[in-house]
């Protein structure tokens, strides 16, 4: 039987891991956590045997330190299935830890299935052209998975136990954080979403796209021209390759002719409806219901029925 | 014989792809519009080499060869016809200033012309006559240690750039055309407004006029009386850049009706499953396969020209079929759009009205044909 | 100072073809990857500023020769290369192995660069792997970078929050695409490629041995299936209607 452990610098993909690993038919999750108080007792109220580090050596910055503290952590607990949270920081982290466990490693997880003994994962390969279903073979294993792949836990009894671990001084110095300027808006949590490319006319039209999607009960997102070029929109809200994969119950995607580089981050929605003056846009194929009318008639006369 | 390309091929090929899509196509339809190539977009052609790919390192080439060459001006011709014509045009007068100039003259008109600090021009063209040697009325009259010349040009693409020309001139000495590399906006040289032409936008032809323009003896190229066969021959190497740019053309006919014939729908499914579209999209395969594989290999004969006129007949018959394919491809393209294609809003109007051009400039069909019925008739023992 | 630029050969994404769901390679051809051309942009422009010697790395194929004229070409001064047909494709574990040991047969190496990704497999792992099996510290999802004496300073982008870090050197660097935009060789520099030095070894030379089992194991690899309705509304009357039969509006 396996020994599974997880790691997320953030409480909520952490929580998500918990699910994850009981997905797979772990029967008890050992989480590690690093100087994040806060977070261990989350994670032991949703049922996870929680270590925690305190360590003042080790900042996330560095992750040469967090990966060799995570390495400790697994070689004292004989952890051989390590999930992680595949994002930025914990993909940095996956690599460089499995070069210490000598691990087999898949990053960016959007599916995991037990099967048998192995742990099966889907992830995109090939630019997005293909979806891989791979498994690890080796003993070690660490699958990093996508932030929202698996749902929070419910409440459970855990407990938090302190860890102590040994790091080398760093070679990394933090010398500034900055965060993102203020639009903290989680679209891939939506369950419904606008989005809007460059059919769009000018950053005016935007109350009225706000309006619509406040009656969805979703979010706004975009193309990527529309947040890069264009600055009307915040990068967070870009769907495609470079930016967020979304699979909300409902897509409504305005004046967007469809490259695959954004298609790749919609795909998986329930519903698609593409609204697009051009009837032969290549978005329409990948459609439920296609509207072929201006974005912006259609915008209005849904904010009136709806 | 292996149909494959090098590495250093596909680089190049690559390389002009990337540059014609990021940078070109974006103002494609702009250069259309407006008659005119943004400067950052020559800036970026002459940083890239690309206005002398098959030419001497010695004079300012990049030593490529004309198979890079082919390869490169396929994707610029693809993303926009009046930039690779105007590629090809100036490249015709440095083929045949490569060809029969003397060392300083490659040296001193090749090298900024190659790094497109200068875009050349080529005039034997007429009011009169497009390729009689004959019927030519511009004169050279020696004077002491210069030609004087006079006389004028029309349909002369580049002309209102800095950078050399060759002009044809009937020699007051022998009473034949002589060639001669004139120094473009010098004393006495004067051009027209750009004329209004159908297609290849970008790519300007203007008439030239030239008004006691002086040019010392030793600007006369390949020497006394050459001038019919500078015409012959360099005009041979211009059909190179012309089926190129031709093939780039015929690429884009193609690809713009597989995008459309994939895309547009009707009673629910995307025309490409009906058989009349498919054997549309089939012809258009079938004759863009045709002419890339003799416009390839034209480029590779260029590359070696050991007998002048084979390579004239190559040029000649490799230039007839891949410019009235090309014609024939946008009907094809126009065909599968049906009546969105007429609309100025798809690419496939812009091909159309370029496709004409090909087989009008540097020798009308006719004319090539003639030569390679006359060579072929002559080698017949 | 060497600047050691990791670069894997990949198919062009943009000539593999979908058959019956499954990727076709037949004929594609093989070129370096997009955001490994951003981390040698990078190294280029820091050689361009200051004083360095690029070096492009390479583990694969004997087809790898070839391809990595491209990095010569967009400004690698000389190529380092491990070829051998064992490393096609060969898995993140045993590339980040390979890698390693060469980049300890490279003298004075201030920094290693990545992409953050590779163009086929996208995961991310070969850069970290490396800076582990060095011992070395690193900075991921570099979107800007300096080179301040013996450091680097880095920003790293991440999902909410951009952080400024400085890494004592020899450090491992891996970027995103959007550090810089990357250089399109000339024609004379793709012809000049071929000519620059190029250190070619085997794989017993560098002392690794590919396992004979594989750590990871692909049981399929397709395109997704897309069966979409495809039903054209003619008004958005019909469209809310069709949505609201869906259940996916009016909840």
């Amino acid at each position: 039987m396996a020994t599974f452990m997880i790691y997320s610098s953030k409480e909520k993909q952490a929580l998500e891991l918990i699910t994850a690993a009981k997905s797979v038919g772990a029967a008890a999750v050992k989480a590690v956590c690093i100087n994040d108080e806060a977070q261990a007792n989350a994670l032991a109220a949703a049922g996870a045997e929680v270590l925690l580090i305190n360590n003042d050596a080790i900042s996330l910055a560095d992750v040469a330190a967090v990966a060799s503290a995570l390495g400790q952590v697994a070689a004292q607990l004989g952890a051989d299935t390590i999930l992680l949270s595949s994002d930025r920081r914990g993909k940095e982290a996956a690599g460089r830890l499995a070069a210490i466990l000598d691990a087999g490693c898949l990053t960016d997880i959007s599916a995991i299935k037990a099967n048998g003994d192995k742990i099966e994962c889907q992830r995109n390969a090939l630019g997005g052209a293909t979806v891989a279903t791979q498994y690890i073979a080796s003993d070690k294993k660490i699958i990093a998975i996508r932030p929202k792949t698996f749902d929070a836990p419910g409440a459970g009894s855990g407990s938090v136990n302190a860890m102590t671990v040994d790091v080398k001084a760093s070679a990394v110095k933090l010398i500034e954080t900055k965060t993102r300027g203020g639009d903290s808006v989680d679209i891939e949590a939506a369950e419904a979403l606008v989005v809007v490319g460059q059919g769009l006319n000018s950053k005016d039209d935007l109350p009225a796209v706000e309006a619509l999607a406040k009656k969805l009960g979703g979010e706004v997102a975009c193309s990527k021209p529309v947040a890069t070029d264009k600055k009307w929109l915040s990068e967070e809200r870009i769907v495609g390759l470079s930016g967020k994969k979304c699979k909300p119950e409902l897509a409504i995607i305005l004046g967007i002719s469809g490259q695959v580089q954004f298609t790749v981050g919609i795909r998986d929605a329930k519903v698609i409806v593409a609204v697009n003056s051009d009837e032969n846009a290549t978005i329409n194929g990948m459609a439920d219901y296609i509207l072929t009318a201006d974005m912006h008639d259609v915008i209005k006369e849904m904010n009136s029925s709806l | 014989m292996d149909f494959s390309l090098s590495k250093e091929q596909l680089m190049i090929q690559g390389m002009a792809k990337e540059f014609a899509e990021k940078y070109i196509e974006p103002v494609a339809e702009q250069i259309d519009r407006e008659n005119k190539i943004p400067d950052n977009i020559l800036k970026g052609l002459a940083e890239l080499d690309l206005f002398g790919i098959p030419y001497d390192e010695a004079y300012g080439g990049a030593d490529g060869g004309y198979d890079g060459y082919v390869l490169a001006m396929e994707q610029i011709g693809k993303a926009s016809g009046g930039v690779a014509m105007t590629i090809s045009a100036h490249s015709l007068a440095l083929s045949a200033i490569s060809f029969f100039g003397t060392e300083e003259l490659k040296k001193k008109y090749m090298t900024p012309s190659c790094k497109g600090e200068h875009i050349a021009s080529f005039a034997f063209t007429e009011p009169a006559t497009g390729s009689d040697p004959k019927s030519l009325t511009t004169t050279a009259k020696k004077v002491g240690n210069e030609y004087v010349i006079n006389g004028t040009k029309r349909f002369i693409s580049n002309a209102n750039w800095p950078g050399v020309i060759v002009v044809f001139a009937i020699d007051d000495q022998t009473n034949k055309p002589s060639a001669f590399l004139i120094d473009k906006l010098c004393e006495g040289y004067s051009i027209s407004e750009p004329w209004d032409k159908i297609g290849m936008h970008g790519g300007m032809l203007l008439d030239v006029y030239l008004n006691d323009v002086k040019v010392p003896l030793e600007n006369m190229l390949g020497g006394p009386s050459m001038g019919y066969p500078i015409l012959q021959c360099g005009i041979s190497f211009g059909k190179v850049g012309v089926s190129s740019t031709a093939l780039g053309g015929t690429l884009a006919a193609y690809e713009e009706a597989m995008k459309y014939a994939t895309e547009k729908m009707h009673r629910d499914a995307p025309i490409a499953k009906f058989q009349a579209m498919q054997l549309r999209l089939a012809d258009l395969a079938i004759k863009y396969e045709t002419a890339r594989w003799m416009t390839y290999r034209l480029g590779w004969l260029a590359n070696n020209v050991k007998d002048p006129r084979a390579f004239a007949r190559d040029a000649a018959l490799t230039k007839t079929f891949v410019c009235d394919n090309m014609v024939d491809c946008a009907r094809i393209a126009m065909d599968v759009h049906g009546s969105y294609g007429l609309m100025n809003d798809y690419k496939i109007s812009r091909i159309w009205k370029d496709s004409i051009i090909g087989p009008q400039i540097e020798g009308v069909a006719d004319m090539q044909k003639m030569i390679v019925a006359g060579v072929n008739l002559a080698e017949r023992k | 100072m060497n600047i050691v630029v990791a670069m894997k050969q990949v198919p062009d994404l943009q000539q593999v073809r979908i058959r019956n769901r499954e990727p076709v390679f037949t004929d594609v051809p093989l070129v370096l990857g997009n955001i490994d051309k951003n981390a040698l942009e990078a190294a280029v422009a820091i050689k361009e500023s200051g004083d360095a010697n690029v070096i492009a790395l390479s583990a694969g194929n004997e087809d790898v020769e070839d391809t990595i004229k491209e990095a010569l070409a967009a400004g690698a001064d000389e190529a380092f290369l491990v070829l051998d047909d064992k490393l096609n494709g060969a898995e993140s574990g045993v590339v980040a192995q390979v890698l390693a040991a060469a980049v300890k047969k490279i003298d004075d190496v201030g920094l290693i660069l990545f992409g953050e990704g590779s163009g086929d497999n996208y995961s991310g792992q070969v850069g970290s792997r490396v800076a582990e099996l060095l011992g070395l510290p690193q900075v991921a999802y570099a979107s800007a970078l300096e080179l301040k004496g013996d450091k680097a300073l880095v920003t790293r982008s991440l999902e909410d929050c951009t952080e400024i870090v400085e890494v004592t050197l020899p450090a491992v660097v891996t970027v995103l695409s959007d550090i810089n935009e990357a250089r399109i060789p000339s024609v004379t520099q793709i012809l000049k490629a071929g000519k620059k030095p190029k250190e070619v070894l085997e794989l017993d030379e560098v002392g690794v041995k590919i396992p004979p089992a594989a750590s990871v194991v692909t049981v399929s690899n397709l395109a997704p299936e897309t069966e979409r309705k495809r039903i054209v509304v003619k008004s958005v009357a019909e469209l809310i209607q069709s949505l609201t039969t869906e259940g996916v509006i009016g909840r």
